[in-house]
């Protein structure tokens, strides 16, 4: 076994100095600015426009897709370039996948695998640029972990799809340039074989949009009435949508993986050899040092299966229950995290700490702990997940399906 | 990266498993759990034939030269019997003692007899039903005209039943650690079995015990060399249980039948499978990262601990949960879950509870005050 996430080729030495080099460069000026995490918690301009100028310049050159062939955006390059890119801009506290808030890290591989030729020459470029914010657009007010139970219909009317519905939980601060939208496409057809999906221009009449303050920052209800979505915009076939839904969800669903670490423990031991109580660093508490020890415990479980997740994509062979468990694990973890950083810091855990990075500020940590449990679905779901994976009660296992890059 | 095995482990895996279910079967493993049979001479010498017993040791004394991760697959296997006997604590833990801290002469003579299964050398460290660590030595060696002399009684000596000689830890005169060889017919040194809710331990007493210079194999800084590369190998014993429970788990919920469907149909059953899946995983990659990291020359103290308090939380709560699923049957000792059930609790303390590791873990990365200046 070779757990190195990478060769130290020449090669690769070489991307790896360029890589840097270029975010020296392309980085500066940025060093006040604090990153939210995948979606805005902070709604601060200054931030938002520095990331989209970033993703656009990475977009350029094919970096924030740099597996993808040329010719969509990306910068055919393999794997190994894409570690590069993840861990050295990981070391800024940013993820390649979400460098603004835009899900087309999820969307663009969908619309390779689902797409035709057409769709995928005019979608992708721009969207594997980083010119575009694509909002993932699925849950509705009457259904969150049921999906397939979609009330957003759309029908055909000659050349178009007169969308009619409401979706809920979505988005960020700031309006979107497209939607990346679950529909029902025949609502007297079965169930799983009556919806598709919609890659709608978020500016066609009649969408409106309206803010939600929740518990996590800002997201979105999006209306649609009588909105006339242009044919050419459904990706992957009329009612042909749950195939998309699974293949898509198993990505967003933990089934990439993940090579970066959580910086929450280096701040975390940085936090308690800094403070002190009583003439003594917290770092010589015995009850903070068991603390620390479950929670690095945690992180590196998490790691690991986030590391094992990928290799699995690496090799193609996705892992039967992979995706979910480490989702599953990872809501738990930080559930736990929130409990942890409490216990160690007390009320400051409850009060913005004015680090550079969301995953590894303190009163972020603490909120998200319970708001993180149903984002992207409830834990509930992940379980269930893992147990038809396992085939558990069943003559058979349910299969991963395959990712897409 | 490269996470699956490479092929000539993939071999090793299979001829373990092969080994394992033509010699004991999970019937007859259970067997010998029921009536407490932790050692079978037979069964030893014929897993020192296919060479499993010091196989990380050099060629020069009958090892196979194998890295930590070859030891590691077949001991997987192992763990998924589970195999009761010394397999670990002489062919490991004593192997790499003796190896790290022993003289040419000691090498040369008990190294090889360790591998053909002739000789088992059971480490005797602790003097406490608790502790673990240099603090737990308590046995003490003194002075006499003709050399030393050992007093003192280790409480629980895993796989004590099996010794033909031990290594025993004591504390010298100077208050340093010292270990030593004692031959288990020495005059003086008597052994215990202990009944009780566990297998193969045995309470092993000093008494007076004449032991001479040549008869020293190091001090605490050797058990802790020892110990990193045994401790994963350990583990890895302990992910092979789990796999197998985790198996064993799953199956019984497609098989099981109440209120008219499979139990694995009822999402409270799923969730103590999903549970035994997490720690299952969990142990199974900190492991063998920890593997690779000492296979690879890469400082891995910390991370040895990590394992070892993994590992033996997995064991123990995984059939605690596969408990929750198989209900009265699993408490039954004809069931293969309660082999691991009882040897779980055992490893949970051997060399050491996961408390203990998890402090050593976070000392390892961040001494404290009082150690950095000690």
């Amino acid at each position: 076994m070779d757990f190195s996430l990478q060769p130290d080729t020449p090669e690769i030495s070489a991307f790896r100095k360029e890589v840097r080099d270029w975010l020296a460069e392309n980085m500066r000026g940025a060093e006040h600015l604090r990153w939210s995490g995948i979606w805005s918690t902070r709604e601060n301009d200054e931030e938002y426009k520095f990331r989209r100028q970033l993703a656009t310049k990475l977009g350029k050159r094919g970096w924030l897709f740099p597996t993808y062939p040329v010719k969509y955006g990306g910068a055919g390059l393999s794997l190994d370039h894409q570690f590069v890119l993840e861990t050295e801009i990981d070391r800024y506290g940013l993820p390649l996948g979400s460098v603004f808030y835009t899900l087309a890290r999820l969307v663009a591989p969908a619309v390779l695998k689902f797409g035709t030729e057409e769709q995928k020459i005019e979608f992708l470029p721009p969207m594997m640029r980083g010119e575009l914010a694509v909002w993932q657009v699925l849950t509705e007010p009457q259904g969150g972990s049921d999906l397939a139970n979609c009330q957003t219909k759309a029908i055909r009317d000659g050349d178009h799809y007169v969308v009619n519905g409401q979706k809920i939980m979505v988005g960020h601060h700031l309006p979107p340039d497209f939607l990346w939208t679950i529909v029902c496409t025949n609502p007297a057809g079965k169930r799983h074989e009556n919806l598709g999906w919609l890659y709608i221009p978020a500016n066609l009449p009649g969408i409106t949009i309206q803010h939600l303050h929740l518990m996590m920052g800002i997201k979105n209800a999006v209306f649609f009435d009588n909105v006339r979505v242009p044919a050419k915009y459904l990706v992957g076939g009329e009612n042909n949508g749950w195939k998309v839904a699974n293949s898509y969800l198993e990505l967003e669903h933990g089934g990439g993986g993940s090579v970066t670490e959580n910086p929450l423990f280096k701040r975390l031991v940085e936090h308690c050899q800094k403070t002190e109580f009583d003439g003594e660093s917290l770092m010589e508490d015995q009850d903070v040092r068991d603390e620390i020890a479950d929670l690095l415990i945690d992180l590196d479980v998490q790691r690991l299966m986030g590391l094992r997740n990928f290799w699995h994509r690496y090799v193609r062979d996705p892992h039967p229950y992979g995706g979910a468990q480490f989702i599953y694990f990872q809501r738990m973890v930080r559930l736990r995290n929130s409990e942890r950083v409490q216990r160690i810091l007390g009320y400051d855990a409850l009060v913005p700490d004015g680090s550079v990075h969301e995953v590894a500020d303190f009163e972020y940590t603490v909120r998200s702990g319970p708001g993180w449990l149903h984002g992207g679905g409830t834990l509930d779901t992940d379980r269930l997940i893992i147990a038809r994976r396992l085939g558990l009660g069943r003559p058979s296992q349910e299969s991963a399906p395959t990712t897409v890059e | 990266m490269d996470l699956k095995l490479a092929e000539d482990q993939s071999m090793m895996k299979k001829v373990a498993a092969d080994f394992l279910k033509a010699e004991a079967p999970p019937y007859v493993i259970t067997d010998w759990f029921q009536k407490k049979v932790a050692f079978l001479p037979e069964l030893y010498k014929k897993t020192a034939e296919v060479g499993w017993l010091g196989m990380m040791l050099p060629e020069e004394y009958g090892g196979a030269g194998t890295t930590c991760t070859d030891c590691a697959v077949v001991f997987e296997e192992l763990g998924r019997g589970p195999l009761p006997g010394p397999y670990f604590s002489s062919g490991v833990l004593a192997a790499e003692i003796i190896l790290a801290g022993g003289s040419q002469a000691q090498k040369k003579t008990l190294l090889p007899e360790i591998c053909r299964g002739r000789a088992i050398v059971i480490p005797a460290i602790s003097d406490d039903p608790i502790q673990w660590g240099p603090r737990s030595v308590q046995t003490r060696l003194s002075k006499i005209a003709a050399g030393f002399k050992l007093t003192g009684t280790k409480r629980f000596v895993y796989d004590g039943e099996a010794a033909t000689s031990f290594i025993c830890a004591a504390r010298a005169e100077s208050g340093g650690i010292v270990l030593a060889l004692v031959d288990r017919n020495a005059p003086g040194v008597s052994v215990k079995p202990i009944s009780g809710f566990m297998i193969g331990a045995a309470e092993v007493r000093f008494d007076n015990v004449a032991v001479i210079a040549d008869n020293f194999v190091g001090d605490w800084v050797i058990v802790e060399r020892a110990l990193t590369k045994a401790l994963p190998i350990l583990c890895a014993f302990k992910v092979g249980a789990c796999q197998e429970i985790f198996e064993m788990t799953n199956e019984y919920t497609r098989t099981r039948v109440v209120f008219g469907q499979p139990i694995g149909r009822f999402q409270r059953v799923q969730d103590h499978c999903v549970d035994i899946s997490i720690h299952l995983d969990g142990a199974r990659w900190i492991t063998y990262e920890t593997l690779w990291k000492i296979d690879s020359g890469i400082e891995a103290a910390a991370n040895v601990h990590q394992a070892k308090a993994v590992a033996s939380e997995a064991y123990y709560q995984s059939c605690n949960f596969s408990h929750m699923v198989f209900a009265g049957p699993g408490t039954d000792y004809k069931h293969p879950l309660m082999a691991h059930s009882v040897l779980a609790h055992s490893l949970y303390q051997y060399l050491g509870t996961p408390l203990y590791h998890k402090r050593a873990m976070v000392d390892a990365l961040y001494p404290r005050k009082a150690e950095k200046a000690g």
